[in-house]
């Protein structure tokens, strides 16, 4: 009974996770868009949650309703005003880097600067109760956030499966000279593709803002965590980026169950290292030069 | 006036020479014309740049009375001009439909796709029987009639094939062939091929014209250049040697 509490707790991280990394791997398939400044999109998204609720009461789960918008208008402004720029070089993978590890730096500046190091968490109710299921414990917060998470998981697949515009993400990801052809203008798409990949990371913040502390430069942790979820999972495939985030947090639960939570963290990049060395393009990933 | 008329231009890739120097041409509606010409002569440049692919440096493009040269690659296939690249570009990860629907992707209504798509599978029933299998574990000709098939979609009035026998055994460019004629025969198309194998090319084609060096150098019908035994040796060098047709690199 134990094992399965751990697998639980694995179960409710890694929704979280596998929000947090689908929009990168989304914009890393799309736009070949290596985005550093992903995870500090999410700090910010959570700051939003954060002061709405102390100012206004507002549910963080509300208040993720309107980061959706806000961050999808924020995404694709970014993109029109940043990328156009590199767009035609030949190194524009490794210039996006570059680009988004400043970008990085200054949003962790700016938040440092008006929000200060403090460590934060939003107080909601459910955020400090549990319920039990048998003899399972089940935090209540964490719960919410994977069912929310499971919602948009599903309604981001069934946009990219079902709808007209989702099959032109789809054909820009797959081979974007082939999208040129057959007529999709690949600039609008990549716009709104990015941002769909912020308004996921302003909903991941809503829901990261209730079950983590977090503060300014906590990103740097989460983005390495992230990096190393959709590497695992193969570069740009959503599907890997799901079973690569639950996969790796259900191990860094055992492994903080068994060894200590010191070393949680560490499963991450080990499971990785283990992984590439079997399968250098991941495990759903087809084989990219970026 | 001619459906597709070049005139005079000139082009080449980012900050490089010119490819094309000054290539001026006329394609008549309803009839097939065949580019050859040696190894970067600018055959593919050519349709690329018309495709929308690269803008012309200098010179016009016309298609219907309206200019095209220099729109983005959507626009032109508003227009009614589909370019089906060497290399196939298929989308690797969707299936046959799938693939026949981004064809269709700028006709948005569901309805006109569905019905295109069922006439485009009764028309290649290769693609039929394979219509829910991933376009990337079919063989190189099957791809290459999807290829095909995909930019019927859109019912272009003219089409831009470029090396479609490209890496393809011979009795499978036979069939390649086949319904590159049905498209002109059978759907009216007008068809603008670039072709390697030369006799093949020239024997699916009304008209042919000789480029080299970035320029139209010759011009008349196909079977005339086949026969004459003075352009084979200018220009049709793999016919000379029929042996092994070498691919553009």
């Amino acid at each position: 009974m134990h094992y399965v509490q751990v697998l639980i707790l694995g179960i409710l991280l890694g929704g979280v996770y596998a929000l947090m990394a689908s929009g990168l791997t989304l914009l890393f398939g799309v736009m070949r868009v290596v985005n550093l400044s992903h995870a500090a999109f999410v700090v910010l998204a959570a700051y939003f949650s954060y002061y709405l609720f102390a100012g206004w009461g507002v549910d963080p789960l509300l208040s993720m309703l309107a980061a959706l918008p806000l961050f999808f208008l924020l995404g694709a402004g970014l993109y029109r005003l940043l990328f156009p720029r590199i767009e035609g070089s030949p190194k524009f993978p490794e210039m996006t880097v570059l680009l988004t590890f400043g970008l990085a730096f200054v949003l962790e500046g700016l938040m440092s600067y008006f929000f200060t190091g403090i460590f934060r968490t939003v107080n909601t109710s459910y955020a400090r109760e549990a319920f039990t299921l048998g003899d399972l414990f089940i935090p209540t917060g964490q719960f919410y956030a994977l069912l929310t998470s499971s919602l948009l998981l599903t309604g981001l697949w069934l946009f990219l499966k079902f709808t007209r515009l989702g099959y032109g993400v789809r054909a820009t990801m797959q081979n974007r000279d082939a999208a040129q052809i057959v007529g999709v203008d690949v600039r609008r798409v990549s716009t709104i593709a990015f941002g769909i990949g912020m308004a996921v990371a302003g909903a991941a913040g809503a829901l990261v803002s209730f079950i983590f502390p977090f503060f300014p430069s906590r990103h740097w942790q989460w983005i390495a965590i992230l990096l190393s979820l959709i590497v695992l999972g193969g570069l740009g495939s959503l599907k890997g980026a799901v079973i690569g985030a639950l996969g790796l947090a259900v191990i860094s639960s055992f492994v903080s169950d068994s060894i200590g939570p010191v070393w949680a963290p560490i499963t991450f990049f080990g499971v990785l290292f283990i992984v590439l060395l079997i399968r250098p393009h991941g495990l759903f990933g087809k084989k990219v030069r970026i | 006036m001619a459906l597709l008329e070049i005139s005079g231009v000139r082009a080449g890739y980012g900050p490089g020479p010119d490819i094309l120097t000054d290539v001026s041409m006329s394609i008549e509606e309803g009839a097939s014309y065949c580019i050859i010409g040696p190894n970067g002569a600018g055959k593919s440049t050519l349709l690329k740049t018309v495709a929308g692919l690269l803008a012309p440096r200098d010179g016009t493009v016309t298609f219907d009375d309206q200019p095209i040269g220099g729109l983005r690659p959507d626009r032109v296939l508003r227009a009614g001009v589909c370019f089906v690249p060497q290399d196939r570009t298929l989308f690797p990860e969707m299936t046959v439909k799938e693939n026949l629907v981004m064809g269709g992707y700028l006709v948005r209504d569901r309805r006109l796709i569905e019905e295109r798509m069922e006439r485009t599978l009764a028309m290649f029933p290769r693609l039929a029987e394979r219509s829910s299998q991933l376009a990337q574990t079919m063989s190189g000709g099957e791809q290459q009639i999807l290829a095909l098939a995909r930019a019927l979609m859109i019912e272009p009035r003219l089409m831009m094939i470029d090396e479609p026998s490209l890496g393809l055994a011979p009795q499978i460019n036979a069939v390649v062939f086949d319904a590159i004629r049905r498209l002109v025969s059978e759907m009216g198309i007008t068809v603008v091929l670039v072709e390697q194998n030369v006799k093949k090319g020239l024997e699916a084609t009304d008209r042919a014209f000789v480029l080299d060096l970035g320029t139209k150098r010759f011009e008349g019908p196909s079977d005339r250049i086949l026969d004459d035994p003075r352009l084979r040796d200018l220009y049709l060098g793999s016919l000379a040697a029929p042996a092994a047709p070498a691919a553009e690199s």
